[in-house]
């Protein structure tokens, strides 16, 4: 059987490839997914924690809850962002994220 | 008498608010009004001059128990220069109103001349030393406004505007003078501070540096050296000015004021007083250096102003020699055949047509009789021809004070000025009177009308007689007694004349030009030994090359450097944090990461 | 009831604001303040002026207004002065009366609001309140450089707020008092060492809105470039506030005063003599004007360190009367004197003294006034500037007994040189521009007088100059009913003197 630190070790792994999708990809959809990554990650550390931290014989549903709500969010969040670049798409016909510099101060 | 004396102060602010306020339309009848108020205070003044000493006066500042006060205090002093004010006054009136015929601004003129007589009757009835402060700038600015009366030439523009500066550099030693008097004395009422001194307390230098500092005041009003380089500039007024204001009664007004200022602290106290002696020797010095600049003029009213200039020396000199009583009845007796000669002189500028070159004139006693007579009497009270003659009673009176303080460099100064006046006036009445006419202007020349001759025929007379006693007794301001006695001073008096006269009459009768023109010595006098100069560099490369630099500094410095550095240091933060601001999402997120790692790591590792 | 001061201009700037005819608005709310201005000098210390209604209670924060003391009166006349003739001079750029006449109603109200203010932080705010739209129409109405004297006083007096901001807050922390009303504030006593501290912030700060050297270099391009209401305002009105607030909060840090005399005494100096100097070489009749203006705040520091030297109120009554003459007088004659600037730039184009010259002979009735106002500010004896400077100098010597000169009074001396400083520039000016034969831009075909409706404001100004120069009583007798009945709450304000 697995032991803790190897789903830690997993889930730091998952954490990493998805911050350097994050801040190397420059296509804003694998930026996107990357961020899922990151998510899925946090998750996973959640479910690892609730699985090894046993109270009278349960595992600890805290952390496995908060999976839920995780879930629930970046199904919102996919959706508002999804659209958000379709949008953004549709004005500047480009997804890379090195030209919209709009922001620029 | 109270309410009286209030009125000879009122009438003239009275009229002139009303002609600038309601008569700039009508101009003769502003002069007329102008005039009648001159005549009513001039009979106010002689009801008030046989009356009691008295004293009145309201608060004018009110701060718990300090105050100032407006007060007039009627003392013999007061009255008697009110005579010499508001008779001159009254004269110059009545001359202007044929002087002025034709000036198209007439009512300014008229209303800046009753602004002086406010101002000046301020000055002479004031009771301390703020309120004589006050009117001593307002006749300043009276004078500002009729040297520049014909504004429109730049010449007199500059020229008010000297007068202006210098006498406010004088001020500024007048109010720090009185400032001092103030915390020795606690009090700046002619009263109180003669109260205070009469209790002979210590003096220390203190005392002498305020009484300097007031002194410095007297110099700007009379134009002694070095401060008297705006009076000759001041001719550009209109001639019956230069007659009463630069003539009679203002720059009298800084001798009138040592005089009150040496009566009230008294005699005692002031002698001995630390650099007290330095009043008689720039009176000395002023005399000698006028009367020999006044001797290679060519100008007839720069003459008559240098010759003033030579006699408020001799003024200051008698109040500096501790004899305040010779000084001023050398004031009284100087303004009346002072006024005499410029009156004279705007006569005969006004019949050759604003001519004012002497070497140009020429003749004119057989053209205008009446003014070359008038004329000839004022000379000779100028020069002070002996035993009739009113300069003749003052001027011995000087020659006595200088003997009376043993002191004899300045006793020949005055011998010595004594002579160049014979001289210079005599120049300027043989060129200008006799001999045969050197221009149209002058052939063209004829009499003056009744309005000009009349006040010259009355002036002529108090030219000759107020020196006398039972007159000067009853008129003059500060007076005693003059004995003949034959000594020093009469001799030196009839020598200097008699030499003056004869050089004159050798050098200047009957001729076509100057004989010294040539000469390098007469040069020097004739360029006021480059005095005007000398302080036009002052100013041009002093004053205005260290404003110069100042400014530069100021915009370099604090503008530039202080306030510029921070703006740009502020400026330059901003494009530090600009630069982070990449619109660049990655650049944010690996902003963000280490952020977090580093709230991470102090939150878990530090703390 | 004083809040109808606030509230009159207040309301009509929203009206303009909401479509109301611009001008005739402003006119009327300017004479309704002129009205009450003139109607409280008669009754002003009657108790119904005074309203103090809680806003916050901790800490306790009241709208407080009402005439503290004489000295408010003072103030509060000036103000309302100048707001009438402000809303009455200059000329608004065709379609931008709502901006331009809205704006002069704020800065009145703000003004107005400063000075009536018994409660320190409304004090502050509405004195901000005054500032904004200053700046607005210095940058989007005025002239020449706006823009960059519009960032430069806004900064300027931006840092200037903080700094004395942090001064009031630090105040108030320190006297311990619950409320940030004056009358507690006063009452309450500080330590001398932090009293040090709060004293040179509070010279700092209001410094800065004073244009104290060397914080001066706002003052003559934000001056010069501003419309002439908003420069009458600021110069003449606005600028007093912290003058105002110097001598209002003075007695609670009497003694931290003392530390900073030396320091005050040299910037002091620097304003009258080096800020004179700099007013000297100035080639424009504005900012010579902005420079002069400069320069005289010098004498009214002047009175505030000879103040500081006596220690209190008491120990030098000559001090804040004259100081409080003076402000009234240079707002006067400097907001004349912008005024009758800018009437000058309009009728000949130019304010550049080399362009201009004998304008006295197609405008007399211009040369007059200018000449009067130029007069006032050189200190001329009848005209109101000379009363205030003769009591500045003479507190300056109040101490004095004979012997040697303190500071203060070579202080006093060395200021009594800035009098022919002024002299020299304010003569030149009017030298260069009345006198003289005339030139092309002066030429009478081209420039006619002033007609009588713009004469009013002018003669407004010029007869208060009059007034309070040939009888400085006339002022004084305000600032005399400091001990009688304080205005808001006469059971615990203490007397201001």
């Amino acid at each position: 059987m697995a032991s803790l630190n190897d789903f830690l070790f997993i889930s730091g792994l998952l954490f990493a490839i998805g911050l350097a999708g994050v801040i190397i990809r420059r296509n804003i959809i694998v930026i996107f997914m990357s961020l899922e990554l990151m998510l899925a990650a946090a998750s996973l550390t959640l479910v690892a924690f609730s699985r090894f931290h046993v109270q009278n014989g349960l595992p600890d549903y805290n952390g496995q809850v908060f999976v839920f709500f995780i879930i629930t969010v970046a199904a919102a969040e996919v959706a508002v962002g999804l659209a958000i670049i379709v949008a953004l798409y549709r004005a500047r016909q480009t997804i890379n994220v090195e030209d919209l510099t709009s922001m620029r101060g | 008498m109270d309410s009286l004396a209030w009125l000879i102060l009122a009438c003239p602010l009275v009229t002139a608010a009303a002609i600038h306020l309601g008569l700039k339309k009508q101009q003769s009848l502003a002069a007329l009004v102008s005039t009648a108020s001159a005549a009513v205070t001039l009979i106010f003044a002689l009801i008030i001059l046989k009356v009691d000493e008295s004293r009145t006066a309201f608060d004018w500042v009110t701060i718990g128990k300090f105050k100032i006060e407006i007060g007039l205090q009627l003392d013999a002093f007061a009255k008697g220069m009110m005579i010499v004010v508001t008779g001159v006054g009254f004269l110059v009136h009545l001359f202007s109103l044929a002087y002025m015929k034709d000036d198209k601004a007439k009512a300014r003129y008229f209303c800046g001349l009753s602004l002086f007589m406010f101002s000046m009757t301020g000055i002479v009835l004031a009771s301390n030393f703020i309120m004589m402060f006050i009117f001593w700038e307002l006749v300043g600015l009276s004078s500002y406004l009729l040297i520049g009366h014909w504004y429109e030439k730049n010449s007199a523009a500059d020229a008010a505007k000297k007068a202006f500066l210098t006498n406010r550099i004088g001020d500024f030693g007048y109010m720090i003078g009185i400032l001092m008097l103030w915390g020795i004395a606690g009090s700046f009422t002619f009263d109180g501070i003669a109260a205070y001194f009469a209790g002979s307390p210590e003096t220390t230098w203190i005392l002498g540096a305020a009484v300097l500092c007031i002194f410095a005041g007297a110099m700007g009003k009379s134009a002694q050296a070095p401060l008297h380089v705006w009076l000759p500039d001041a001719m550009e007024g209109p001639t019956p000015v230069s007659a009463l204001i630069h003539a009679a009664t203002m720059v009298a007004a800084g001798v009138f004021m040592m005089a009150r200022l040496f009566t009230t602290i008294g005699i005692e106290t002031i002698d001995g007083l630390w650099g007290i002696e330095t009043i008689a020797w720039i009176g000395g010095i002023t005399s000698l250096l006028a009367a020999l600049m006044a001797t290679q003029q060519d100008d007839i009213k720069k003459i008559l102003a240098y010759s003033t200039l030579s006699q408020l020396g001799y003024m200051v000199m008698a109040v500096g020699l501790l004899d305040p009583e010779a000084g001023m009845f050398h004031l009284f007796t100087h303004a009346w055949f002072k006024a005499l000669l410029f009156l004279g002189s705007g006569a005969v500028i006004y019949a050759c047509h604003h001519e004012q070159n002497i070497w140009k004139m020429g003749g004119l006693k057989d053209k205008m009789p009446i003014t070359t007579l008038t004329f000839g009497i004022g000379t000779l009270a100028l020069c002070g021809f002996p035993f009739f003659t009113a300069g003749f009673f003052s001027k011995e009176q000087i020659f006595e004070a200088a003997l009376q303080a043993n002191n004899w460099p300045l006793f020949f100064i005055a011998a010595g000025v004594a002579c160049l006046t014979t001289f210079y006036m005599f120049r300027l009445f043989f060129v200008a009177f006799l001999g045969k006419h050197r221009s149209k202007n002058a052939d063209h020349a004829k009499e003056v009308g009744p309005l000009m001759f009349v006040p010259l025929i009355i002036l002529a007379v108090m030219a000759l007689v107020v020196g006398w006693n039972p007159i000067a007794r009853f008129l003059a301001p500060l007076h005693k007694d003059f004995h003949f006695h034959f000594g020093w001073a009469l001799g030196a008096s009839i020598l200097s004349l008699v030499i003056g006269f004869l050089l004159a009459w050798k050098l200047y009768l009957n001729t076509e030009e100057d004989p010294l023109a040539k000469n390098g010595i007469a040069k020097i006098f004739r360029n006021k030994f480059y005095i005007d100069e000398a302080y036009a560099k002052v100013v041009g490369y002093g004053q205005d090359f260290v404003a110069a630099v100042v400014h530069f500094i100021d915009e370099l410095v604090i503008g530039g450097l202080l306030v510029g550095g921070f703006s740009r240091a502020a400026g330059g933060i901003g494009r530090l944090f600009g630069r982070m601001q990449s619109g660049n999402l990655q650049g944010y997120a690996v902003l963000f990461g280490l952020g977090v790692i580093l709230v991470i790591y102090l939150t878990v590792f530090v703390s | 009831m004083s809040i109808i001061f606030v509230l009159i201009p207040l309301l009509a700037a929203l009206a303009i604001f909401a479509g109301f005819k611009a001008r005739f608005t402003a006119l009327c709310a300017s004479t309704l303040t002129l009205f009450f201005g003139g109607g409280c000098l008669f009754c002003w210390d009657h108790p119904v002026w005074g309203i103090a209604p809680q806003i916050l209670s901790k800490p306790a924060i009241h709208l407080s207004l009402g005439f503290f003391d004489g000295m408010s009166v003072v103030m509060v006349l000036l103000s309302v002065i100048v707001l009438f003739t402000a809303t009455m001079s200059g000329k608004c750029p065709e379609g931008k009366e709502k901006l331009w006449y809205g704006s002069i109603m704020l800065i009145g109200a703000g003004a107005l609001g400063a000075f009536l203010s018994t409660d320190l932080f409304f004090f502050y705010a509405f004195h901000e309140l005054a500032l904004i739209p200053t700046f607005l129409m210095i940058g989007m109405l005025g002239s020449g450089e706006r823009k960059e004297a519009a960032w430069k006083i806004t900064i300027y007096l931006a840092f200037g707020s903080i700094i004395l901001l942090a001064g009031l807050i630090g105040l108030v922390g320190a006297s311990g008092s619950e409320s940030w009303l004056f009358s507690d504030l006063l009452a309450s006593s500080i330590d001398p060492a932090a009293q040090k501290w709060i004293a040179i912030l509070l010279i700092v700060g209001f410094g800065v809105l004073i244009s104290l050297f060397p914080f001066h270099s706002w003052a003559a391009p934000a001056y010069a470039a501003a419309p002439a209401p908003v420069a009458m305002l600021h110069a003449g009105v606005l600028k007093k506030f912290g003058l105002y607030g110097l001598f209002r909060l003075y007695p609670m840090v009497a003694e931290g005063m003392q530390a900073w005399l030396g320091l005050l005494i040299v910037l002091l100096l620097g304003n009258i003599l080096w800020v004179g100097f700099v007013t000297i070489n100035q080639k424009r009749l504005d900012y010579m004007l902005g420079n002069s203006s400069v320069m005289h705040m010098g004498y009214i520091f002047l009175a505030f360190a000879a103040l500081i030297s006596a220690g209190s109120l008491e120990a030098n009554p000559l001090a804040l009367p004259g100081a409080v003459i003076l402000m009234f007088a240079h707002g006067v004659s400097i907001a004349l004197l912008f005024m009758l600037t800018d009437t000058i730039r309009r009728k000949t184009g130019t304010v550049e003294l080399a362009e201009l010259g004998g304008l006295a002979k197609a405008a007399p009735r211009l040369a007059f006034l200018f000449g009067l106002a130029g007069m006032a500010s050189i200190g001329l004896p009848g005209l109101a500037n000379f009363s205030g400077e003769v009591l500045v100098f003479l507190s300056g010597f109040h101490e004095y007994k004979g012997g040697a000169l303190g500071c203060v009074q070579v202080a006093t001396v060395l200021a009594l040189w800035g009098v022919v400083i002024s002299a020299v520039y304010m003569l030149r000016a009017f030298r260069q521009t009345f006198q003289g034969p005339a030139v092309a831009a002066t030429h009478s075909d081209r420039v006619k007088d002033f007609g009588p409706f713009c004469q009013i404001p002018a003669a407004i100004l010029a007869l208060a100059l009059l007034v309070v120069g040939l009888y400085p009583n006339s002022l004084l007798n305000l600032l005399k009913g400091g001990d009688s009945t304080p205005s808001t709450e006469p059971a615990t304000e203490a007397p201001a003197e």
